[in-house]
């Protein structure tokens, strides 16, 4: 470039967090995520987050099963692979037994609130100091786009074909506003990555979590939600579009609980 | 005046363009007729002289492909 030879330097300003690189394994693993799907920019979010608070070394993450699942060999920091929807559960025993360490999981919305809805509900119910991620594609993706719990009414998925009807299928699990009812919480906030406004904003929201749980005040949920343009079948940038119109008007965007003590 | 550039890795890009999508200065473009070994269609760094190295780009790409570079001065 000509700027370089009127004597400029390059600096880096934004590249892959250090977190997510260094094995060889891992570059094979990012290509599993289909075009357009956020689940990497999630990692991009936590992975910045921890480098800002200093923790990637003293951090444990405690997967899932489903499209996130794939994280779990993904980060370059220690992990745990449970069965499906026990992560709050893993996590308890291991922030129980390592209370120095962060602790967090990162679930799917399949895996947090159907199958996982019971070890959720007593992780949130026990006030335990661990962070919950939750992922929310309104879908289960992996196996083909079926209703989920946060399926929208109306939505058409694999296995309503008609869209979500109220009388058969009932209404959206809305997790975020369900976990800042719960005493032992202490932040409980949901986010999205449909623009770039909004995508620096859940990185406040992750960043504010772990900082609760460092500082030993309860638990700690925060739910993103993520385009899933092959099983919405849309574009990614129409499915993003898509959730700036539809999901947000179900979902608002916000913190819903922020307290600093639990007494 | 470019502030600075983009690398594009072409080999691991999977082509959804948000990147194309969310640069308010217009530099990156999809032309259409480019594509990956895979096949996905994929974006050009093509007005790099509107750049302002703001990192947009690299936050939106879910595959990593994108590093932003910013231009400084060297004390000399």
């Amino acid at each position: 470039m000509n700027e370089e030879a009127k004597g400029m330097a390059k600096e880096i300003v934004a590249e892959k967090p250090a977190l997510l690189r260094g094995e060889p394994w891992m570059d094979i693993l990012w290509d599993l995520f289909c075009p357009g799907c956020q689940i990497p920019m999630v990692a991009r979010i936590i992975a910045e987050s921890f480098e800002e608070l200093g923790i990637g070394d003293k951090a444990i993450m405690v997967g899932a099963v489903g499209c996130t699942g794939i994280l779990i060999a993904s980060f370059n920091i220690d992990r745990v692979s449970p069965a499906h929807g026990r992560g709050p559960d893993v996590a308890t025993a291991l922030k129980r037994i390592h209370p120095e360490t962060t602790v967090f999981t990162v679930q799917g919305d399949g895996d947090c609130i159907a199958i996982g809805a019971g070890p959720f509900l007593g992780a949130l119910t026990r006030g335990e100091k661990i962070t919950i991620i939750m992922v929310n594609n309104t879908n289960f993706g992996t196996t083909g786009g079926q209703l989920g719990p946060t399926t929208l009414l109306g939505q058409v998925t694999t296995t309503t074909p008609r869209g979500r009807e109220p009388s058969s299928e009932g209404y959206p699990v809305h997790t975020a506003e369900l976990a800042a009812t719960f005493k032992g919480v202490a932040y409980s906030a949901r986010g999205s990555l449909h623009t770039p406004a909004e995508f620096r904003r859940t990185k406040k929201y992750v960043k504010t979590a772990f900082q609760r749980q460092l500082d030993g005040v309860g638990l700690s949920f925060v739910e993103i939600i993520t385009a899933c343009p092959v099983n919405w079948h849309l574009t990614p940038v129409k499915a993003l579009e898509w959730i700036g119109e539809e999901v947000i008007r179900e979902f608002p965007l916000g913190e819903f609980k922020n307290v600093t003590s639990i007494e | 005046m470019a502030k600075g550039e983009i690398v594009i890795d072409e080999t691991i890009c999977k082509g959804c363009g948000y990147c194309a999508e969310f640069c308010s200065r217009g530099c990156i473009e999809i032309p259409g007729d480019k594509f990956t070994a895979k096949g996905y269609l994929i974006p050009v760094f093509a007005h790099p002289e509107k750049c302002n190295a703001c990192g947009v780009c690299a936050w939106m790409c879910p595959r990593f492909a994108i590093d932003v570079y910013k231009y400084v001065e060297t004390p000399s």
